[in-house]
C-alpha cells in the first residue's frame, strides 16, 4: 500500500467531507438555537441543486449567478418553513418539531418530484482531466469546493463571532428565556438563522451535485452523514462542525483500504464514538449544552 | 377483500409492538433511540436464520426477541455517558452498522441476496385458507400482552423510577438510584420486543433483505408514537393503526382524482403525507392521547 | 376510553369507505385486469415511471386493435417503491380489492421475491425485469416470467465479450445490490471457469456522490478492461471520475447504465469506446420505430434510453397474445400456458399485437419477437435473448456483434 496511494485516498476524504460540511453547518446553528434537528435540510439541498439547474438551463450566464438564485430560492423556502410552521412550534417538544421537519422535507420532495424528471441530470459543465502530482490527484474543481466551503465557513463563523447579530443568535441559543427577558427581540437574528440555513443547504446542494448527479431523492441520503458530523464536532459549533465533517470524511476514505467500501459507514461511525467516548460534547462542543 | 384489511392489522400490529417497545425507551424514560430498526433487523435475520436450520417459528421467534434484547445492551453502555442528541446519533450509527453487517456478512445472511422462502408461522397444514387470520389473531393477542406488561410496569415501582429518570436524572441518582442499570434494562426490554416485531415480519412477509431495515422504519415508528402521544401506550396503539392508515389509505387517493396520471399518484402521495404531518404537528402536536403540558 | 372507541370506530369506518366504491369498480365486461407495479419512487425511480407509460401503450395498443378473444384489457397501477414491504402491500391490494388477474412490472429482486409468493398463491401470472437467480426456482405453477436475462446468463455473455475482444486482465465493479453483485459474480465464474483470473472486485454503496476510492482500488491492478454491474446515476459518477484521473482501460456496461443519456450527461470524449451490451432489440422493424416515435409523444425521452420500459410493453403484449389465443374463458393458468407458444421460435415471426392478432385469427402460428429482445424463455419462464455488443463512437452506438448463449 504505496503512500500515495493513501494521499488520494485521503485528499478525497477531504473533499467528501467538503461537500457535508455546508449541510452540517446548516443543521448545527439550527440544532443549536432552535433546539430540534431540522430533517428538511435533506430536500433543501435536492431543491437548491435543481434550482440552479433550472437557471442554468435557461441561458443564466455564469454559474455563480444560477447558484446566487438558487440560494435565494432556498432563503425564501426555508423562511416560509419557520414562518408558517416552526414559529408556532418554538414552544412545542422536539419531536414535534422533527415531526414538522419531516412532513415539510416529504411535501418539497414531492414538490420536486412532480417537476422534474426522475432521469439523472447534470450541470453543464467541460469535464477536465485532474493534475497529476506524480500520482497524487487533485482536481480544479475539488479546489473550488475547498475554497467555496472554506470561504463560507470563514463568513459564519465571523457573523456568529463578532457582529452583535451573531451575539444575540448565540444568546437565544444559550438561554433562550433569559434572552427573552432581557428584549433581545428574536425576531430578525432568527430570520437570519432561516435564511443562513435555506442558503447553506442549497449551496452544499449544489456542491455535491457538481460532482455526481442530481436526482430527486439525492439530498434524504445526506441527512445522516450531516448529522454525524455535527454530532462530532459538537452542536452549536460552526467550525466543529466542518472539523466533524472533515474528519469522518477523510477516516471514511483511508478505511477502503484497510476494510474495504461497504464498512466505510461503520468505521466513520465508530470513530465518531470514540471521539464522543472522550469528550461526550463533541469535538469542540461545549458540556454544558445539554438539554 | 378482508385479506387487504387482515394485512393491514397485521402490519399494524408489528408496527405496534415496535412503537410500544420506543414509547418505553422515549415516552417514560427520556431515551432518544433512532436505531430503533437494529433491533426489528436483528429480531427479523434472527428468526429466519433458526427457522431455516429447522428450529419451530414459535421458539425462533422467542430466541429472536431474546438475541435483540442481547443487542441492546452495547447501545445501553453508550447511553451512561451520553446526553440525549449524542446518544441519538450512536443509536443511528449503530442501526446502520447492523444493516451493513447484514449486508457484507453473507455467510451468515445471504447478504444482498437475502433469505427467501422463510416459513410461515401457521403453514398450509393448520386451517387451509385462514394462515393469515390465525397470525393476525397471535399477533394482536401478543400486542394486548406487551401493553398489559407495560401497565403493570408502569404501574410498579420501576416505573415510577423510570419516569423519575426523565424528568430529573441527577435528583434520582443523588438518592442513591444507579440509573445506568434502569436504562439498560428498558433498552433491553424495548429490544426485546423490537425483535419479536421483526419476527413476525420475516414470517409474515417471507422474504427478507437488508434494504429493507433502513433508518425510514425508525422513522415511522418515530412518527406512530407522536400521532398517537408520547408516553400513553393506547397511543402507540392508535398511532400505528393511524400510521398505516395514512400510508395505504393515500394509495386509494388517486382512485379519486381523475385527472391525475399514475405516476403523478405516486409522488402526490408523499406530498399528502407531508402536509398531513404538518397539520398534525401544528393543531395537535400533543397526539391523538396525549396531554398537553 | 370513549374517545378511544371513536377513534377506533372512525379509522374502521375510513379504511371500508375507502375500499367500497373500489369493489363495484371491478371487471366490467370480462376484461383482463392487469395489476401494474413499476418503481415509480424509490431506487427504480429513474426507470419506474416510464416503465409504467410503456405499459400504457401497450395496453392501448391492444385494445385498439379489438382487444383479446373480445375481452378488453385494464391496468391498475400500484408503485412499489423499490421496497418489499411496500410491494407487498401493493400487491395485495390488488390480489384481494382489485382482483387483477396478472401482476407485471416488479423491478427490483428484492420486490419481485416478495411478490411471487402472494401471485403463486392466488394463481396469478407475475412477470418481472429482476435479475436474482432465486427467482428462476421459486415459481412452481410455470406462472413467473422474467423479461431479462438472469445475472448470470449477463454475466456469462460479458465474459464471452470480453475474451472476443482480447482482453486479458479484467477487473469488475458492482453495486452492491443482489442484481449488481450477480452481474459481476457471472462474470467472475464465467472467467475463472474459462482460466483466466480476475484481478480485483470492487463492490461500491449506493448513494454515495464519489466512487473515486473504489475506483482507485480497481485502477491500482492495472486492469485492461472494467466490466462494470451498475446503474445509470453510479455509472455516471465513475466514470467521469476515471476520465478525469486520465487512466486508459476500456470498459464493459450493461445497456441499461450506458445509454444515450450516459452520453448526454458526460460527453463525447469520456465515454469513447465504452462498449455496451444490451439484449437484441428488433431496432430495424417499423413495429420498433412506430414504438419508439408513440414512447417520446407519452414521455418526451427515447425508447432506448430504458430497456426496463421496452421490456415492460413486452410484457403486455406477450400477456396480451397469450390471452386472445386461450380464449376469453381462459383462466390466469391457462393463458399462462400459452406464453410460450406466442413467443417461442416455432412460427411465423410478428412485431405487434396487431400482427400478431391477425395470424392468430388466421389459426397460423406466431413468434412474437419483442422490443427489448427476442423474448424466448426457458424451462423456468427466464428470458434467454441474444446479447447485442455496442461500441460508443462519437456519441454514437455503434452495432457491433451479436453473442448467443446457445450451446
Amino acid at each position: 500500500m504505496s503512500s500515495i496511494y493513501l494521499i488520494n485516498l485521503i485528499i478525497n476524504g477531504l473533499i467528501e467531507g467538503m461537500v457535508i460540511a455546508l449541510p452540517a453547518l446548516a443543521l448545527t446553528l439550527v440544532l443549536d438555537i432552535s433546539k430540534f434537528p431540522n430533517v428538511t435540510v435533506g430536500d433543501t439541498m435536492s431543491v437548491g441543486a435543481y434550482a440552479a439547474l433550472a437557471f442554468q438551463s435557461i441561458g443564466v450566464p455564469y454559474f455563480f449567478l444560477s447558484v446566487g438564485g438558487a440560494m435565494v430560492v432556498c432563503m425564501l423556502i426555508s423562511l416560509a418553513t419557520y414562518y408558517f410552521v416552526f414559529r408556532k412550534l418554538t414552544r412545542a417538544p422536539m419531536v414535534v418539531n422533527l415531526l414538522a421537519s419531516v412532513g415539510l422535507a416529504f411535501m418539497m420532495r414531492s414538490v420536486l418530484q412532480l417537476n422534474v424528471s426522475s432521469q439523472p441530470q447534470t450541470y453543464d459543465f467541460p469535464l477536465v482531466r485532474a493534475w497529476n502530482f506524480s500520482g497524487i490527484r487533485i482536481l480544479p474543481t475539488d479546489l473550488w469546493v475547498l475554497l467555496t466551503t472554506i470561504v463560507t465557513l470563514a463568513i459564519v463563523f465571523s457573523i456568529f463571532r463578532y457582529t452583535d447579530l451573531g451575539r444575540r443568535l448565540r444568546a437565544i441559543a444559550d438561554n433562550p428565556e433569559l434572552a427573552r427577558a432581557s428584549a433581545i427581540r428574536p425576531k430578525y437574528p432568527i430570520f437570519f438563522l432561516w435564511c443562513l440555513f435555506g442558503a447553506l443547504s442549497a449551496l452544499g446542494g449544489v456542491l455535491i451535485a457538481s460532482k455526481s448527479v442530481l436526482l430527486p431523492e439525492f439530498g434524504w441520503e445526506f441527512i445522516i452523514p450531516a448529522f454525524s458530523a455535527v454530532i462530532l464536532g459538537g452542536i452549536g459549533n460552526p467550525v466543529g462542525a466542518v472539523l466533524g465533517a472533515v474528519i469522518m470524511g477523510i477516516a471514511s476514505e483511508l478505511s477502503v483500504a484497510f476494510v474495504g467500501p461497504s464498512y466505510k459507514i461503520t468505521i466513520a461511525f465508530a470513530i465518531m464514538i470514540l471521539v464522543l467516548l472522550i469528550r461526550p460534547a463533541g469535538l469542540l462542543g461545549s458540556p454544558e449544552k445539554a438539554r | 377483500m378482508d385479506a387487504y384489511l387482515i394485512s393491514i392489522c397485521i402490519i399494524a400490529g408489528i408496527y405496534a409492538l415496535l412503537a410500544i417497545g420506543l414509547n418505553i425507551q422515549y415516552g417514560e424514560t427520556g431515551l432518544i433511540n433512532f436505531g430503533h430498526v437494529a433491533y426489528f433487523a436483528i429480531g427479523a435475520y434472527a428468526s429466519a436464520i433458526l427457522a431455516g436450520k429447522g428450529v419451530p417459528v414459535p421458539l425462533a421467534m422467542v430466541l429472536a426477541g431474546l438475541v435483540a434484547a442481547l443487542g441492546a445492551i452495547p447501545i445501553g453502555l453508550a447511553a451512561l455517558r451520553l446526553k440525549e442528541d449524542y446518544f441519538a446519533i450512536v443509536t443511528l450509527g449503530f442501526a446502520e452498522a447492523v444493516r451493513i453487517f447484514v449486508q457484507q456478512e453473507d455467510w451468515l445472511t445471504n447478504g444482498v441476496q437475502g433469505i427467501a422462502s422463510i416459513p410461515p408461522l401457521f403453514d398450509s397444514s393448520t386451517a387451509p385458507g385462514y394462515q393469515n387470520h390465525l397470525f393476525a389473531a397471535v399477533i394482536v393477542s401478543v400486542v394486548i400482552c406487551a401493553m398489559v406488561a407495560v401497565a403493570l410496569l408502569q404501574r410498579s415501582t420501576f416505573g415510577r423510577i423510570l419516569r423519575a429518570i426523565r424528568e430529573n436524572e441527577v435528583a434520582v441518582t443523588a438518592l442513591g438510584k444507579r440509573t445506568a442499570s434502569f436504562k439498560v434494562k428498558v433498552l433491553m426490554f424495548g429490544s426485546f420486543l423490537g425483535g419479536v416485531a421483526g419476527a413476525f415480519y420475516a414470517h409474515f412477509i417471507s422474504y427478507i433483505s437488508p434494504e429493507q431495515f433502513i433508518a425510514l422504519v425508525t422513522f415511522y415508528v418515530w412518527m406512530s408514537i407522536i400521532l398517537g402521544g408520547v408516553g400513553s401506550m393506547k397511543g402507540a396503539l392508535i398511532g400505528s393503526l393511524a400510521l398505516v392508515i395514512l400510508l395505504e389509505g393515500s394509495r386509494f387517493i388517486g382512485d379519486f382524482l381523475p385527472g391525475v396520471s399514475d405516476v403523478q399518484m405516486a409522488h402526490l402521495r408523499l406530498g399528502i403525507i407531508g402536509l398531513v404531518l404538518v397539520v398534525f404537528s401544528l393543531y395537535r402536536p400533543q397526539g391523538i392521547f396525549g396531554r398537553l403540558d | 376510553m370513549s374517545k378511544n372507541r371513536r377513534h377506533m370506530l372512525a379509522a374502521a369506518g375510513l379504511a371500508s369507505l375507502l375500499a367500497l366504491p373500489l369493489s363495484s369498480h371491478a371487471q366490467a365486461q370480462n376484461e383482463l385486469l392487469v395489476g401494474a407495479m413499476t418503481p415509480v419512487t424509490g431506487a427504480g425511480a429513474p426507470y419506474g415511471g416510464n416503465m409504467l407509460k410503456a405499459m400504457e401503450i401497450a395496453a392501448k395498443e391492444v385494445n385498439d386493435a379489438g382487444g383479446m378473444a373480445g375481452r378488453p384489457l385494464r391496468l391498475i397501477s400500484e408503485d412499489t417503491q423499490t421496497q418489499p414491504q411496500a410491494a407487498v402491500l401493493a400487491a395485495k391490494k390488488l390480489i384481494e380489492i382489485n382482483k387483477v388477474q396478472a401482476i407485471l412490472g416488479t423491478w427490483a429482486s428484492g420486490v419481485s421475491l416478495a411478490v411471487v409468493p402472494l401471485t403463486d398463491a392466488a394463481n396469478l401470472i407475475q412477470m418481472n425485469v429482476s435479475g436474482a437467480p432465486a427467482l428462476s426456482t421459486v415459481d412452481e405453477k410455470d406462472l413467473v416470467w422474467r423479461f431479462q436475462a438472469t445475472n448470470d446468463r449477463f454475466g456469462r455473455a460479458f465474459a464471452e465479450i470480453a475474451e472476443k475482444h482480447g482482453f486479458k486482465r479484467p477487473a469488475t465493479m458492482a453495486f452492491n445490490n443482489a442484481s449488481g453483485r450477480g452481474n459481476t459474480d457471472g462474470f467472475i465464474k464465467a472467467w475463472e471457469g474459462k482460466g483466466g483470473k480476475v484481478l480485483a472486485n470492487v463492490v461500491y454503496e449506493p448513494n454515495r456522490p464519489s466512487y473515486r476510492s473504489e475506483l482507485q482500488q480497481v485502477l491500482a491492478t492495472n486492469p485492461d478492461v472494467i466490466v462494470m454491474g451498475s446503474y445509470l446515476p453510479d455509472t455516471t459518477i465513475i466514470l467521469r471520475e476515471w476520465f478525469q484521473s486520465g487512466a486508459e482501460n476500456a470498459w464493459i456496461i450493461p445497456g441499461w447504465a450506458a445509454n444515450p443519456e450516459l452520453v448526454e450527461a458526460l460527453g463525447k470524449e469520456a465515454t469513447e469506446g465504452v462498449i455496451a451490451v444490451d439484449t437484441v432489440s428488433n431496432t430495424d422493424a417499423e413495429s420498433y420505430k412506430d414504438l419508439s416515435e408513440r414512447y417520446r409523444e407519452a414521455t418526451g425521452q427515447q425508447l432506448a434510453d430504458n430497456v426496463y420500459a421496452a421490456m415492460t410493453y413486452d410484457m403486455v403484449v406477450s400477456l396480451a397474445l397469450a390471452a386472445h389465443k386461450a380464449g376469453p374463458d381462459a383462466t390466469p393458468q391457462q393463458i399462462s400456458d400459452q406464453i410460450r407458444a406466442v413467443s417461442n421460435p416455432e412460427g411465423e415471426k410478428v412485431y405487434s399485437y396487431a400482427q400478431g392478432k391477425q395470424l392468430l385469427d388466421e389459426g397460423k402460428e406466431i413468434n412474437y419477437e419483442g422490443a427489448s429482445s427476442r423474448w424466448d424463455s426457458d424451462e423456468y419462464g427466464d428470458s434467454d435473448p441474444h446479447y447485442c455488443v455496442h461500441v460508443i463512437k462519437d456519441g454514437k452506438f455503434d452495432r457491433i456483434d451479436t453473442i448467443s448463449l446457445d450451446k
